[in-house]
């Protein structure tokens, strides 16, 4: 049935009203998708709103995008005349046909420059469109400029603010961490808009580079949000073992809070802990479980670079060792995820360069009296010294020459030595290459399953010949 | 017990093309080089053709974009300029406008190394690789141009040996194709940690079909024959001028054998053309990259060190591919051959914009470029 140039041309205009009275009847339409239905029924809008889903009646798209499309581009060519509205209606609908359109996303820009839309309109369209089409690099793009104009009028705006300010007690990292209202409600937004589209489509690369993106730019230096992402995340890469960009999002998160732990001076005043998200943490303070003064002895006095860097250590450490234990449930749970022993080698790669880093700074002579992970001592139990890495290995497999604990033991346990564990600090034990490759014989020992067997097995291979053989 | 043949697709490209469906250079670049691929001679009033129209695509400020009228980007300018290279005849050349080209190359550079997909748009290290490329062959690369964008590509390479879009994300093959091959033509690849590269890309190869998965624990695609196996032979070359001494002499570093079986048997359309992996339609995408990663696989060294490996049929064999320019190798000798004789165009220029009056940053009205990656 050939429609004429006029019927479409009818039809199409009361296309896209009827969408766009969908959205104002409905401001809290959440999904879109294209409804299967090849002929169109007599009289009746393609357009379908229940609840709060719009459908598309698949026979009106082949008359529809074309039409606007080329209304679009001829609006560009200056060949035809469009006002705000239109121009709003049409790349609405286009953009949820085809969001890589990318002159669609530019006229939007050029409407939001001038005041026509804001801003969250446009973030509201990006996660729509999102919902069908989970990968759209020009959406993501489109959402980052958007973010960004964002990011400038919060600045603007705090900037004059801080001026007015009688006394200028805040540092930056502070005015970092205490994130605007407006801020704190996009960030969760965009979380919750990447973790959606992450759950559509396995292992979606823009959906995750955009959330390191974001952390990047909204929430840099932000130790309370880093430790909440880790800690939230933990539940869902659980459920997707195989999603490499997840547990590589858990990468970027651990490096960016070792990072941040051993920038700043960790006050250990405190005694909250990061993942009961107290708002008076004070700046840079991470407050590691086990603070050393866990037997009740007030620590706030000893604010100095030993305890600083105890405390650093503690933090770190706990921090990999959980990755570690998450990652060694999850490839014992779920065999032959190639991911997960990536993730593995990752967390690993990164706690040996941190470890080479800090035993030159250890060495140089501060008093590291952290862990004495030497003695069985029979008092406890948890730490024995055959699960930590004994002979005298550090974890480079290099034998120390014998040299004092203090300055040398960081995770040295010189079975000779006969130092005392020091009470109350209950550490996990580090990650070694021996008990890296005892985990790998134990998985070998346990399992049938052969891409289990071959991942443990390439794994191995890795820690002898990258590992062991690095100097 | 595999039986491999090539099905008979040369003429319906020739057909296509002479429609001119080509609407846009990268089009214009698949077909052609899947063409000379296959060794099917373009006619002459076709390649006059294209020259002409990706002339209407080239930008009156440089460059050129996805369609006749639209602003300049990186992608489509790669494309259109290895498109006229493999056409290679004097209209082709004369198509590119060297002045303007470096001027855009120009405008989207910026001060870090990095490089701008298009003015006001964003940066990854494909952009490096599209500005590297079309600088080399037409000559108009300077250092200056390319300064600080060889520590860019490097800060790129992640702990996996692989390098992702842009520095702190996934190592991701198409990614890790465009920077290497960059810094293969800055002269700097031998700055990657090219053991790591080797060991990334080598665990890329599917055990059980044979074909390369762009990232760990993802399915197996045909486009990555080409965008993976085509690091093995830079690879090879980088390695062997570290004075490594343990490279084989007939071999890349990958299966050559089960690669070759990957695309003859699961990437091919009954009725013509190559795709992902089966269950896909076929594109003129994965049809240019699938013979370009067969062609990779049949062909080991290069002129003076020439070793093949053909599976099935003399029929399946293709011609060789350039492994950095990914158009034939004869077709680059040549192109370098015409602009060498050219002078460097002079062109002072600050990176990040070229001073003339633009439309506002944002609103390039260029509609998206087919590249993927």
């Amino acid at each position: 049935m050939a429609e004429s140039e006029e019927e479409v041309d009818v039809l199409v205009q009361r296309v896209v009203k009827d969408i766009a009275n969908a959205f104002k009847k409905n401001p809290s339409i959440d999904e879109i998708g294209v409804i299967l239905c090849p002929e169109a029924r007599y009289n009746r809008s393609p357009i379908v709103l229940v609840e709060n889903k719009l459908g598309v009646e698949s026979w009106c798209v082949k008359f529809l995008l074309p039409y606007v499309h080329n209304k679009l581009l001829l609006y560009r060519q200056r060949k035809h005349w469009l006002d705000r509205e239109a121009l709003v209606d049409i790349t609405c609908t286009l953009l949820l046909l085809n969001p890589d359109f990318t002159t669609a996303w530019n006229v939007r820009k050029e409407l939001l420059q001038c005041g026509v839309l804001n801003p969250e309109k446009d973030l509201y369209l990006g996660k729509l469109a999102l919902t069908k089409f989970p990968k759209s690099p020009e959406t993501w793009i489109h959402r980052r400029w958007v973010l960004q104009q964002v990011l400038n009028q919060v600045s603007t705006l705090d900037h004059n603010k801080n001026q007015q300010q009688a006394e200028a007690v805040q540092a930056d990292a502070e005015r970092n961490e205490q994130l605007s209202d407006r801020l704190a409600r996009t960030l969760r937004q965009e979380m919750k808009v990447c973790s959606d589209a992450a759950g559509r489509y396995p292992s979606n690369y823009n959906a995750w580079s955009h959330r390191i993106w974001v952390l990047q730019h909204m929430a840099r230096g932000n130790v309370k949000v880093l430790h909440d992402e880790l800690s939230s995340m933990r539940v869902w890469v659980s459920m997707h073992v195989s999603d490499h960009s997840g547990f590589h999002y858990r990468q970027f998160l651990l490096k960016e809070l070792i990072a941040e732990i051993c920038k700043r001076p960790a006050h250990t005043s405190t005694s909250c802990s990061p993942q009961r998200g107290c708002s008076t943490v004070p700046e840079g303070s991470p407050c590691p479980h086990s603070c050393s003064h866990s037997n009740g002895e007030p620590s706030g006095q000893e604010a100095g670079g030993e305890e600083d860097s105890h405390a650093d250590f503690t933090t770190v450490l706990q921090l990999f060792h959980q990755e570690m234990d998450l990652c060694s449930d999850l490839i014992q749970s779920f065999p032959g995820h190639e991911t997960l022993w990536s993730h593995r080698r990752h967390v690993f790669y990164l706690w040996d360069q941190w470890v080479r880093e800090h035993q030159h700074s250890c060495s140089r002579g501060s008093d590291c009296k952290l862990i004495h992970l030497t003695d069985p001592d029979p008092g406890v139990p948890e730490i024995s010294s055959q699960s930590c890495a004994g002979q005298g290995h550090g974890v480079n497999g290099q034998k120390h020459a014998s040299e004092p604990m203090e300055v040398d033991g960081l995770f040295l346990p010189d079975p000779h030595n006969s130092k005392r564990l020091k009470r109350g600090v209950l550490l996990p034990c580090p990650p070694t290459l021996p008990t890296e490759l005892s985990f790998v014989s134990s998985v070998l020992g346990g399992c049938c399953n052969t891409e289990q067997r071959h991942f443990a097995l390439a794994y191995r291979k890795w820690l002898d010949t990258v590992i062991g053989l690095q100097s | 017990n595999r039986n491999a043949a090539i099905f008979n697709w040369p003429k319906k490209y020739s057909c296509l093309l002479l429609c001119l469906d080509a609407s846009r250079p990268w089009l214009c670049f698949w077909i052609l080089h899947s063409l000379e691929l296959l060794q099917e001679p373009i006619p002459a009033a076709v390649a006059s053709d294209v020259c002409q129209f990706l002339a209407r695509c080239q930008s009156p400020t440089g460059g050129f974009a996805g369609g006749p009228g639209q602003h300049a980007h990186l992608a489509p300018t790669y494309a259109a300029v290895n498109a006229l290279c493999i056409i290679g005849t004097d209209e082709a050349y004369n198509v590119i406008d060297r002045e303007k080209l470096l001027d855009f190359l120009w405008s989207v550079k910026q001060p870090d190394g990095s490089f701008v997909m298009h003015v006001g748009g964003e940066v990854d290290v494909r952009s490096a690789y599209c500005a590297a490329s079309v600088a080399s062959l037409t000559n108009i690369l300077t250092p200056k141009l390319f300064e600080n964008t060889t520590n860019w590509i490097l800060s790129c390479q992640n702990w996996e040996g692989g390098l992702s879009g842009v520095p702190g994300l996934e190592a991701h093959g198409g990614y890790t194709f465009c920077g290497t091959a960059a810094l293969v033509i800055l002269g700097k690849e031998h700055m990657l940690d090219l053991k790591a590269l080797l060991r990334w890309v080598v665990s890329r190869q599917m055990r059980f079909e044979g074909g390369f998965q762009g990232r760990c624990n993802k399915l197996v695609d045909g486009c990555y024959s080409f965008w993976q196996a085509g690091l093995l032979p830079l690879l090879h070359r980088a390695l062997y001028k570290e004075g490594e001494s343990e490279l084989s002499q007939q071999r890349w570093m990958f299966e050559q054998q089960a690669l070759q079986e990957y695309i003859l048997l699961c990437c091919q359309n009954p009725t013509g053309g190559l795709l992902d992996k089966p269950g896909k339609s076929r594109d003129f995408y994965h049809t240019c990259y699938c013979l370009s990663g067969l062609s990779i696989a049949q062909h080991f060294g290069n002129m003076d060190n020439h070793y093949e490996v053909i599976l099935g049929k003399e029929e399946n064999r293709l011609a060789p591919t350039h492994p950095v320019y990914n158009i034939c190798p004869e077709k680059v000798a040549q192109a370098l051959q015409h602009f060498l004789r050219m002078p460097v165009p002079e062109v002072s220029r600050q990176p990040g914009g070229s001073g003339e009056d633009r439309p506002s940053d944002t609103a390039a009205a260029s509609s998206s470029a087919d590249l993927q990656s």
